[in-house]
């Protein structure tokens, strides 16, 4: 560096502030301090070589990166990162592929099969649906599938 | 604003009365009772998304307890809850030092948030319930009262903790409050100009040369992706830019006695390296806004931070096609935008006294008396200090404002400033005294004053290349030629980004033969230096001078 001017002598207030902000270096903010709680997955930043990927891919945050994922993935990010934008993107990304929100199950429903019976309030058929506590698909036979527990708000 | 009651005021008290431990007994043990209370409410699912549904019965806990009797037990509340929220921080962290192995930095972090996120959100749904629904005005107050607690926390426990101090806790409310209170909803959108200042407020009280031990978490609030759009882009009428610009301003100047006598310790390079970023992020996403406030900035930022400042000055409007300043023949005349004034939203006149500016303006209209050019060096002079011997400020302030008299003037003579129309008038006697008059230190901070003029085309760039090559040409000793020379070359030696302007009058130096650049000794009295020269040639003209 240069200093066409010539240093000047740092006032005791310069150097109190120099010896502030030295301590304060050590204990530098974290990533984690400016982003909500992450239950389940928290930042863990460890040094990782060079010559694996740094960041993600790029457009990793397009609804057609998403697509392209398993609907396995796509239910682990849905339970495993609550309230994030990628959240909401595989909860979309799960609906174009045709799978329903039950609000009282909690759980991710999709046809088998045309339903038995479809009335005003509900259908009734065989279905395909996603149990998160022992996370795998199952399917299930004669479930009433009722629309007041259908979550369909518009994803835009 | 300022008066009793306006928010300021409602800030200041808060900052005042974090200092008063004189609480009535039996308040902490309550406070302690009821933030535990909260912590739970707050975690459990039935309290809805928002913890509304919790909140009501909490606040009937609360007038249980007469803690919402009066605005002092309130505040007081306040107080302690944010002085346990710290300790709890504190207290965690210590533990994780004495037994890294059984807690880790990620659990201990999570372990505090469950507490400060907590309390953040029981701030905001006070102050989004306190008053009825219209009335903004207890809202702010409250909000700035809470604010300015914990301001008066965090510089109490600064001032004694000192080396000790951790930012963390404070950064976190900070961060969560402003998240919280930015929500989607109409309440909050309809005090959301009023939260901004606050903020804004909080953040200049707390600038790095108030609370360096904040420092880091400072510039992190502050460059905060939300922070910045609500400041620079959701904000109508650009009603944000001036609070951003000054917090901007408390960071450049935090820095400034540091990067002017490069003593750079690692903290200091990170925080350059951060306010590299911010500035990076502006550039591309809020030029117009650089270039607004460029003077103001330029005005603090030291004469040796040369990328910083090109940053800035780099920047243009993004609706305006700069043209190539390698073209051949490029006639700058001729370019619309050159006639046309740059917006500059800095008071640069009021650096001025008020006799001085009446001196000036008096020898601008009347070119007499002589005197005021020989007394302009030492009105200028500060101190004896080598270094320190100039107002800066004051500099850069009659620069600016001779040239844009010179403009005007030459506009209501009907004509347009070039190499012709600068010339020989009272505007034109300062700028030329000035360049003789002055010693190096004096020059070389006069020459930058004109150079931080040189941007995209704008009439004030096109006045100043013109003065500057003006000078050059007319100059009685080869040294000015030479400092001319360095002052623009030093600006374009360092990495991308160099400003337009400042291209397009070093190219005209060096490639229009009246100015018989490469006839100066100091082009050749280095081999290193002819080398340099040759390189720049070759860039910006493609092919080599010798």
């Amino acid at each position: 560096g240069v200093a066409p001017l010539g240093p000047i002598s740092l006032s005791k207030d310069n150097h109190y502030q120099q010896a502030m902000l030295e301590a304060c270096y050590r204990h530098m903010p974290h990533p984690s301090d400016a982003e909500r709680l992450r239950h389940y997955l928290p930042r863990n930043p460890c040094p990782t070589p060079v010559y694996y990927h740094q960041s993600p891919l790029p457009h990793h945050d397009t609804i057609d990166f998403y697509l392209r994922l398993s609907t396995e993935t796509l239910f682990f990010i849905f339970y495993y990162m609550e309230a994030t934008k990628a959240q909401y993107m595989a909860a979309k990304a799960l609906k174009k592929q045709s799978w329903r929100f039950h609000t009282k199950y909690m759980m991710w429903f999709q046809r088998h099969e045309e339903p038995k019976t479809i009335t005003d309030e509900y259908e009734q058929g065989t279905y395909i649906y996603f149990d998160y506590e022992k996370w795998g698909q199952r399917k299930k036979e004669g479930f009433t599938f009722e629309y007041r527990y259908l979550e369909d708000r518009e994803l835009q | 604003d300022k008066a009793p009651g306006g928010p300021t005021h409602m800030m200041h008290s808060g900052i005042s009365q974090a200092r008063e431990f004189d609480d009535p007994p039996g308040l902490h043990e309550k406070t302690e009772y009821l933030l535990r209370e909260w912590v739970n409410i707050y975690h459990s699912p039935t309290s809805g998304r928002d913890s509304t549904r919790g909140f009501s019965a909490f606040v009937q806990q609360m007038h249980q307890q007469g803690i919402l009797r009066t605005d002092d037990l309130i505040t007081r509340f306040f107080r302690l809850c944010t002085e346990m929220c710290v300790d709890l921080t504190y207290r965690l962290l210590q533990e994780s030092n004495v037994s890294p192995s059984l807690l880790n930095p990620t659990l201990v972090r999570a372990k505090c948030f469950h507490t400060l996120d907590a309390f953040v959100r029981l701030i905001t749904l006070l102050v989004k319930h306190s008053g009825d629904a219209v009335n903004s005005v207890t809202k702010i107050n409250l909000l700035n009262k809470v604010l300015g607690i914990v301001v008066g926390v965090l510089l109490q426990d600064h001032d004694t903790r000192q080396t000790e101090y951790h930012q963390m806790p404070y950064h976190r409310i900070f961060i969560m409050l402003f998240y919280e209170l930015n929500a989607p909803e109409h309440v909050l959108e309809s005090i959301n100009f009023q939260t901004l200042t606050a903020f804004t407020n909080t953040y200049h009280i707390l600038r790095p040369s108030k609370a360096p031990g904040f420092a880091f978490a400072w510039l992190e609030v502050v460059s905060y992706r939300a922070f910045i759009s609500r400041m620079l882009l959701h904000t109508p009428q650009q009603k944000g830019w001036p609070m951003y610009a000054q917090l901007l301003i408390d960071l450049f100047k935090f820095l400034a006695p540091f990067l002017r006598n490069v003593e750079l310790t690692k903290s200091i390079q990170i925080l350059y390296r951060g306010t590299l970023r911010l500035l990076l992020v502006l550039l591309h996403d809020f030029p117009e806004f650089l270039c607004d406030y460029h003077y103001g900035f330029c005005d603090v930022i030291p004469a040796n931070c040369i990328q910083l400042r090109n940053l800035i000055l780099s920047a243009f409007p993004r609706n305006m096609r700069l043209p190539d300043p390698f073209t051949p023949n490029l006639k700058v005349d001729m370019l619309q935008e050159i006639n046309v004034a740059p917006r500059i939203l800095t008071n640069f006149v009021a650096v001025m006294s008020q006799p001085f500016q009446q001196d000036l303006d008096s020898y601008l209209k009347t070119r007499a008396p002589v005197t005021f050019l020989s007394d302009l060096r030492s009105n200028l002079q500060v101190s004896n200090e080598t270094g320190l011997t100039y107002n800066v400020p004051l500099i850069n302030s009659v620069v600016m404002y001779v040239g844009t008299q010179a403009i005007s003037y030459i506009h209501n003579k009907g004509g347009t400033p070039s190499m012709a129309t600068i010339t020989h008038s009272s505007h034109m006697d300062i700028f030329q005294n000035l360049a003789v008059d002055l010693d190096t230190e004096g020059r070389y901070l006069f020459l930058n004053a004109i150079a931080n003029q040189l941007r995209y085309p704008n009439s004030h760039t096109h006045y100043f290349s013109c003065t500057l090559l003006y000078l050059f040409a007319e100059a009685n000793q080869e040294s000015i030629q030479e400092q001319i020379t360095r002052v623009l070359l030093e600006r374009l030696i360092v990495n991308r980004p160099h400003p337009w302007g400042l291209l397009i009058t070093f190219i005209e130096l060096i490639k229009n033969p009246n100015f018989k650049f490469w006839n100066h000794e100091f082009v050749h009295c280095a081999p290193e230096i002819s080398k340099l020269f040759d390189s720049v040639a070759r860039s910006c003209m493609g092919k080599q001078f010798n």
